[in-house]
C-alpha cells in the first residue's frame, strides 16, 4: 500500500508536470494569435496574418502534444486514484466533465477551422475562430483550475452516509473566489511564458538578422505584454493567492516561507536552507517583519510556524520551500528584465542593444520553470491532504493496483515522453529556423 | 434521472464510435488501401482536420462517466488497469503519427509513421471491442467494489470475438469514409475495400450476436429485437450500395445498432459481476440526485451545443473540398 502510494505520486507528478508544459504554450500563445489574426483581417495587414500563422504552427505542435499527454491525465484519476475518484468524483468529476464538453470541443472545432479554413470560410469567421480557440484554451484552464482549487479549498459539498463527498452546490464550486484568483494567476503565468517566447524568438531573429520587420514587431509585443503580465503575476494575483493560502492553508504558508516556529513580527526569508532535523533555516538572510506584513497587512501580526501543527499535518518542507523561492525569485527577475526591455523600447534603443536581445532570447525557458515551480508549491504544499482537510492522500490510490504495475507503466510513460519531448524540440526548432511565410 | 444519464452516456460513447470509428478504421486499412505515398498521404489528409475533435468524445465520455457514476469510473478504470494504459499508449502513437508524418519529406520517416499508425489504429479498434465484450460479460468483483482484470481473465473467447468484430466493423466504416473523401482511382480502391470487408463483418456479427443471445436471452419486450435487426439491414445496405452516401450511412447505422444492442444488454448495469453477483449499476454507483442531475444537464447542453457548432463548422469546411 505504502509502496503503491509513492509510485502513484511519482507517476502523477511526472505526467502532470510534463503535460503542463504544453498548455503553457497554447494558453500563452493563443491570445497573440487571436490578436494578430483580428488585426490582420480588419486592417488587411498581411504581415500580421503571417505572424499569426507562424505562431499558429507553434501552437499546433504544442496542442497536439498537449492532447496526447492530457488524455493520460484524465484516465489516471480512475486508473491510479480510484479511492480518490470514488470518494470525491461527485465533485471533481463535474468540473472535469465540463472541461470536456465545453472547452475541449470549442478548442478542437475552431482550431480545425482556423488551420484548414483560411480559404474556405469568410474572413470574419476565420478571425472569430482564432478568438474562439483562445477562449476555449482559457476556459479549459478555468475548469481544470477550478478542479484543483476545490481540492485546495473544498466548498459546496456534503458528506454522504458512506463517507463519500458529494456535490451540494455547483455554483459554490464554480464561483469560489479561491478558484477565480488561482485561475487569474495561472493564466497570467501562461501569458507571461507566451510573452517571453514571442519576444525571445523575435530577439533570435534580430540577432541572426532575419525577418527584421516581423521580428521587431513581435519583440515589441512580447515586451509590452511581458511587463504587464510580470506585474500582474506579483500583484494582484500572486498576492491574492498568498492571502488565500494564509487563510485556508496556514501549514502550507509556513512550509513555503520556511517558518518553523510561530512568530510575532515574523521576518521574510529571502535565502536560507531548511534543516528539518533541527527545525531551523541554515544561513538565512531575513528582511525583518516583512512576512507578518505580507501575510496579514500588519508588521506586528502573529504568523503560525510549522510547529503549530501536528507532524502528520505538515507538508514536506524542503520541496515546498525551494519551489516557492524559485517562483518568487524568478518572478522578480522577470519584472526586472521586462522593465528594462520596455525602457529601451521607449528610448528606441531596444533593437540595437544586442546584449538585451541575448537576455530576451536566453530567458525563454525560465517562465516555464517558474510555472512548474508554482504548481509544486501548490501541490506538494497541499500534502498530506488530497482534498484539503477532508481526505488524506493515503486514501487516494486504487486499492486493486499494486506498486509493480504503476512502476511498469511509469517506465513506459517515461520512454514515451522522452520520445515526445525530443520530437517536440525538433519540430519547434525547425519552425523557428524556417520563420514566417513571406 | 439515472436512466436518462445512462442513455446520455451510451449516446456519447456511440458518437465516439461513430466518429473516431472512421479515423480508427482509416488507420486500420490504410496500408491495404494504397501502396503509394500519394495514396497514403490522401488517407491522412482525409482525417487530419477531424481526428482531434472526434477523440474529444472519448475524453468527454470518460469524464461524463466520472461525474455521473464515480464509483463505476473508479472500479472500471482501476480494474482494467493495464489494458487502459496500453490504450493510452496506442492513442499517443496514433496522435503522433497523424500529426508528425507530414513534417519531413523522407521516405523512411513516412514509412515508419505509416506502419505505426496502422498497427496502433488496428490494435485500438480491437482493444475497444475487447473492452466492450468484457463489459457485457461481467467482471470478477471482490467484496469491496473493485476487481483486478488480468489478461488471463480478459482474453476470453467471447471478448476476443467482439474485438474482432470491432476491428472489422471499424475497418469497413473507415473504408466507406475514404470512399467519400478521396478522388479518382483511390476512390475505386476504397470502394473495393468496403466491398471486400462487409462479408467478414457479417460473419463476425452473426457469431457474436448468437453468443450474446445465448448468454443473455432476449426476453421481455419484442422491441429489443429492433437493434440487431437494424444492424443486419444496415449491413445489407453497405453490401449493395452503389452510392457512397448509402454505404457510409449503412455502416454508421450498423455501428449505432451495435452500440444500442450492447447498451440494452448491459442496462441497468454499468459493470455487471461475473459469473454472478450484484456488480455496479446506475443506482448503486451514483451519488446523490443533485449531483447526477447537474452532471447530466451540463453534459447534455455541452454535447448538444458541440454537435451543432461542430456540424456547422464541418459542413462549411467540406463544402469546398
Ligand atoms: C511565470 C509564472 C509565475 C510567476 C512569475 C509567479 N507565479 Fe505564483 N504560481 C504560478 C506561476 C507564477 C503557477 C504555476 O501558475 C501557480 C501554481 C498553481 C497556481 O495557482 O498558480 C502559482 C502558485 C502560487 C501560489 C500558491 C497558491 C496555492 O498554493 O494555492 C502562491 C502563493 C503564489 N503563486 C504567489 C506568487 C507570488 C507572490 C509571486 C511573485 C513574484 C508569484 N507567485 C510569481
Ligand atoms: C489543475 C489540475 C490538477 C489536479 C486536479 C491535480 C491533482 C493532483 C493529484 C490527484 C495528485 C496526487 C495526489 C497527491 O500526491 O496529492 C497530485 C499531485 C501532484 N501534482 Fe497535481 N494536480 C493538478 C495540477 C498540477 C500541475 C499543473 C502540476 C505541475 C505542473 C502538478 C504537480 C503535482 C505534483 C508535483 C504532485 C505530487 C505531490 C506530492 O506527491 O507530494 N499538479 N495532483
Ligand atoms: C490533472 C489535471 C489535468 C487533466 C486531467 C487534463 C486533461 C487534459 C486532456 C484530456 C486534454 C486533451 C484535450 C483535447 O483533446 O483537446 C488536455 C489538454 C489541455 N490541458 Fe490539460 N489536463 C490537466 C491539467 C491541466 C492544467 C493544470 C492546465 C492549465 C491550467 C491544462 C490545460 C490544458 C489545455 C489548455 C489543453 C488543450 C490542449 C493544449 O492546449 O495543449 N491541463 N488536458
Amino acid at each position: 500500500m505504502e509502496g503503491a502510494l509513492i509510485a502513484d505520486r511519482i507517476q502523477f507528478a511526472f505526467t502532470i508536470m510534463f503535460h503542463y508544459l504544453f498548455p503553457i504554450g497554447t494558453m500563452g500563445l493563443a491570445p497573440f494569435i487571436a490578436f494578430y489574426t483580428v488585426k490582420g483581417v480588419r486592417r488587411h495587414d498581411e504581415r500580421a496574418i503571417a505572424i499569426a500563422r507562424f505562431w499558429a504552427k507553434i501552437f499546433t505542435i504544442n496542442f497536439a502534444i498537449g492532447v496526447v499527454t492530457g488524455i493520460p491525465m484524465e484516465f489516471q484519476f480512475g486508473t491510479n486514484w480510484a479511492g480518490f475518484s470514488a470518494r470525491a468524483g461527485s465533485v471533481v468529476g463535474q468540473t472535469l466533465a465540463m472541461e470536456g464538453v465545453y472547452a475541449f470541443f470549442i478548442e478542437s472545432v475552431f482550431l480545425g477551422v482556423f488551420l484548414y479554413g483560411r480559404r474556405r470560410v469568410s474572413p470574419t469567421f476565420y478571425a472569430f475562430s482564432a478568438v474562439a480557440v483562445w477562449a476555449g484554451s482559457w476556459l479549459s484552464g478555468f475548469f481544470i483550475v477550478a478542479t484543483n482549487a476545490w481540492m485546495q479549498h473544498p466548498v459546496g459539498y456534503t458528506i454522504a452516509k458512506d463517507g463519500t463527498i458529494e456535490l451540494r452546490s455547483v455554483g459554490a464550486v464554480l464561483l469560489s473566489p479561491f478558484a477565480w484568483w488561482q485561475w487569474a494567476h495561472v493564466m497570467t503565468g501562461a501569458l507571461l511564458a507566451g510573452a517571453f517566447v514571442v519576444a525571445g524568438v523575435g530577439a533570435y531573429w534580430l540577432l541572426s538578422r532575419r525577418h527584421l520587420e516581423i521580428a521587431q514587431r513581435i519583440v515589441r509585443a512580447g515586451v509590452i505584454v511581458g511587463i504587464c503580465a510580470s506585474v500582474v503575476a506579483i500583484f494582484p494575483t500572486g498576492d491574492r493567492n498568498g492571502a488565500f493560502v494564509t487563510r485556508d492553508q496556514p501549514a502550507k504558508l509556513a512550509a513555503m516561507e520556511g517558518l518553523f516556529n510561530p512568530e510575532r513580527d515574523a521576518p521574510l526569508a529571502i535565502f536560507g536552507m531548511p534543516d528539518t532535523q533541527h527545525d531551523v533555516l541554515i544561513d538565512p538572510f531575513y528582511l525583518p517583519d516583512l512576512l507578518s506584513f505580507l501575510a496579514y497587512g500588519d508588521f506586528r501580526a502573529n504568523v503560525n510556524g510549522l510547529s503549530s501543527y501536528p507532524r502528520d499535518e505538515r507538508p514536506p518542507v524542503e520541496l515546498t520551500y525551494y519551489a516557492y523561492h524559485v517562483m518568487v525569485g524568478l518572478g522578480t527577475i522577470f519584472l526586472g528584465i521586462m522593465a528594462l526591455g520596455v525602457l529601451l523600447l521607449f528610448l528606441h534603443r531596444l533593437f540595437e542593444m544586442r546584449w538585451m536581445l541575448w537576455i530576451l532570447m536566453l530567458a525563454m525557458p525560465f517562465p516555464y520553470v517558474a510555472n512548474e515551480a508554482g504548481w509544486m508549491v501548490t501541490e506538494v504544499g497541499r500534502q498530506p491532504w488530497i482534498v484539503y482537510g477532508l481526505l488524506r492522500t493515503t486514501a487516494g490510490p486504487s486499492p486493486n493496483v499494486v506498486a509493480g504495475e504503476t512502476i511498469f507503466t511509469t517506465i513506459g510513460f517515461a520512454g514515451m515522453y522522452f520520445l515526445l519531448g525530443v520530437l517536440f524540440l525538433l519540430l519547434i526548432l525547425r519552425e523557428i529556423a524556417r520563420g514566417p511565410e513571406s | 434521472m439515472n436512466v436518462a444519464a445512462f442513455v446520455l452516456l451510451a449516446a456519447m460513447l456511440a458518437a465516439y464510435v461513430l466518429l473516431d470509428g472512421y479515423d480508427l478504421g482509416v488507420g486500420a486499412v490504410h496500408l491495404l488501401f494504397s501502396r503509394t505515398d500519394r495514396g497514403r498521404a490522401a488517407a491522412f489528409a482525409a482525417i487530419h482536420p477531424f481526428w482531434n475533435g472526434n477523440e474529444v468524445f472519448l475524453i468527454a465520455s470518460g469524464a461524463a462517466l466520472f461525474a455521473l457514476f464515480p464509483k463505476a469510473y473508479a472500479a472500471a478504470f482501476s480494474g482494467f488497469y493495464l489494458p487502459l494504459i496500453i490504450v493510452l499508449w496506442l492513442l499517443m502513437v496514433r496522435g503522433m503519427s497523424i500529426e508528425l508524418r507530414g513534417h519531413f519529406e523522407s521516405e523512411l520517416w513516412r514509412g515508419f509513421w505509416d506502419v505505426a499508425f496502422c498497427i496502433a489504429s488496428a490494435l485500438l479498434a480491437f482493444v475497444l471491442g475487447l473492452a466492450m465484450g468484457n463489459l457485457v460479460r461481467g467482471v470478477p468483483f471482490n467484496g469491496s467494489g473493485y476487481f483486478q482484470g488480468t489478461f488471463a481473465f480478459l482474453l476470453n473467447g467471447y471478448a476476443l470475438a467482439v474485438g474482432a468484430l470491432a476491428l472489422l466493423a471499424l475497418s469497413m466504416h473507415g473504408a466507406a469514409f475514404l470512399w467519400m473523401r478521396v478522388d479518382d482511382e483511390l476512390r475505386e480502391s476504397a470502394r473495393r475495400l468496403t466491398r471486400f470487408l462487409w462479408p467478414l463483418v457479417a460473419v463476425a456479427f452473426i457469431g457474436v450476436t448468437a453468443a450474446t443471445v445465448i448468454a443473455h436471452p432476449i426476453t421481455g419486450h419484442p422491441g429489443l429485437w429492433i437493434a440487431p435487426i437494424a444492424a443486419l439491414v444496415a449491413l445489407a445496405s453497405v453490401a449493395f450500395a452503389k452510392k457512397v452516401a448509402l454505404a457510409l450511412a449503412g455502416s454508421s447505422v450498423f455501428l449505432l445498432a451495435l452500440m444500442a444492442s450492447a447498451a440494452q444488454t448491459l442496462f441497468p448495469h454499468l459493470l455487471p459481476a461475473f459469473p454472478s453477483g450484484t456488480g455496479l449499476d446506475i443506482y448503486n454507483a451514483a451519488p446523490n440526485a443533485y449531483s447526477v442531475g447537474t452532471a447530466f444537464t451540463a453534459a447534455l447542453i455541452g454535447v448538444s451545443a458541440a454537435l451543432i457548432y461542430g456540424t456547422i463548422a464541418a459542413l462549411r469546411m467540406m463544402r469546398a473540398k
